[in-house]
């Protein structure tokens, strides 16, 4: 999955953009303005270029069945980036989860987890204070439905 | 042909309100809803007796007593019991059951239902006498040469249905195995007498067997024919949640054997009670 650094490049931005060119009333300026439309601005180019950092997560769904109380399973967490990242691998409310690389274009974590929710994978910079990608473990369990039992009143406890 | 008559009325009552389908007020796990595809497991461990009315019959104890169960879409088993939901809404349900021959639990410590009576019990596997009926130094005395009573089952329609929260069930039956032909009714009614920590429950009903099968007990050729016999019981039983997964449990049973098979000469009690007090295991 990819994930973006900075500021999304969104239709909002794009009307914006169009509307303060019509402004100018310049011919110049508005070319000038189209030509900024199509090239993006320098953070979005960040974001939709070769800079965003990737975090994939396999397996990405844990499926229970009806029998299954928990799911318990290796997971393996892989990121890269177009350039050096120091940052960290955590997962949200495991504390005792935390992985860290210095200056990596990209890095690979595997763990042995037992987990009955979604778990929130997160890379953080080295001070755990931006997040920087994100993605879900999540966990799909197979519906259980009910009936009503037989009663045997022959029975030894009905 | 009384089964066949009361399959129809059952379903001719019960498939117009719904097909066989599950129940919308069973939402979660209780002691009236089980999931569906899940085995059920339980164990309980106590101390408690099955008196036994055959002439030097042994009281069966009760000690440790396992209870296994699966509940499908429409399949389902309980014990040794088999059954297939045909129909069913909130209050009524219509099965096709199987279930063992009772009597049989008399005459032989082996018997797979002393199993989920008895279970490990600390007596052992011991063949109940078949043979005795007088003391042998009574003068004038007849001795009835031992013969088996094998393994039986019986199947029919079963109707259960709650009014209020009172719960009934009607049971008719046919013996299937080749054995005897013989046929069976068995009628019950489960009155909550106490609903708080614990419930208290009340059980009563009756139990209809026929000549065939009174006789394929209890008879004998050259001395002994009964007719049908009508046997009425009542249980009261009280079950309270412990810590965790444990239960506690007690209950106790009298049950009395219709004329036919008391007058039986290898009888020689005209009731079974059945009483124990123990804790139950779920795994």
């Amino acid at each position: 999955m990819r994930q973006r650094l900075s500021v999304p490049f969104t239709p909002s931005r794009v009307r914006s953009e169009i509307a303060r060119a019509c402004l100018r009333g310049s011919l110049s300026v508005l070319f000038g303005s189209l030509s900024v439309l199509l090239q993006p601005p320098a953070s979005a180019a960040t974001d939709s270029g070769g800079d965003a950092i990737q975090l994939e997560l396999s397996p990405r769904i844990c499926t229970l069945a009806l029998n299954d109380k928990q799911c318990d399973t290796l997971v393996r967490a892989t990121w890269k980036s177009a350039r050096e990242e120091s940052l960290c691998l955590v997962i949200l409310d495991r504390q005792d989860v935390k992985r860290c690389w210095e200056k990596y274009t990209e890095g690979t974590y595997s763990i042995e987890l037992i987990f009955t929710e979604d778990l929130v994978f997160q890379l953080k910079d080295l001070q755990l204070q931006q997040v920087l990608a994100s993605e879900v473990l999540r966990v799909i369990r197979e519906a259980i439905r009910y009936r009503h039992k037989r009663r045997q009143p022959w029975n030894i406890f009905d | 042909m009384v089964a066949k008559l009361l399959l129809g009325a059952c379903i001719a009552g019960v498939m117009p309100a719904h097909s066989a389908a599950p129940q919308d007020d069973c939402k979660g796990p209780s002691e009236d809803c089980a999931a569906v595809g899940r085995w059920n497991f339980s164990v309980a461990l106590g101390a408690g007796v099955r008196t036994n009315p055959l002439v030097n019959g042994e009281d069966i104890p009760l000690v440790v007593i396992p209870q296994v169960s699966y509940y499908g879409k429409r399949f389902f088993l309980n014990d040794l019991d088999v059954g297939w939901t045909l129909a069913e809404n909130d209050t009524n349900q219509l099965n096709l059951v199987a279930t063992p021959g009772y009597d049989r639990v008399y005459f032989y410590r082996t018997d797979l239902q002393n199993f989920f009576i008895t279970g490990f019990s600390p007596s052992g596997q011991v063949d109940y006498t078949a043979s005795p009926t007088v003391a042998e130094n009574t003068p004038g005395a007849v001795k009835i040469p031992p013969r088996p009573r094998r393994i039986t089952y019986l199947a029919g329609p079963e109707w259960t249905f709650k009014v209020g929260r009172i719960s009934g069930q009607l049971d008719v039956l046919h013996e299937i195995t080749g054995q005897n032909g013989g046929d069976e009714i068995r009628a019950a009614l489960g009155i909550p007498l106490l609903e708080s920590t614990g419930v208290l429950t009340a059980n009563i009903g009756i139990t209809w067997k026929s000549a065939a099968i009174v006789n394929y007990y209890y008879g004998d050729n050259t001395i002994y024919e009964g007719g049908a016999a009508l046997d009425p019981f009542i249980k009261v039983g009280y079950t309270l949640p412990l810590a965790g997964k444990w239960r506690f449990n007690a209950f106790a049973e009298y049950e009395r054997l219709g004329n036919a098979i008391a007058n039986s000469p290898i009888v020689a009690e005209h009731s079974v009670a059945t009483a124990f007090v123990g804790a139950v295991y779920t795994f």
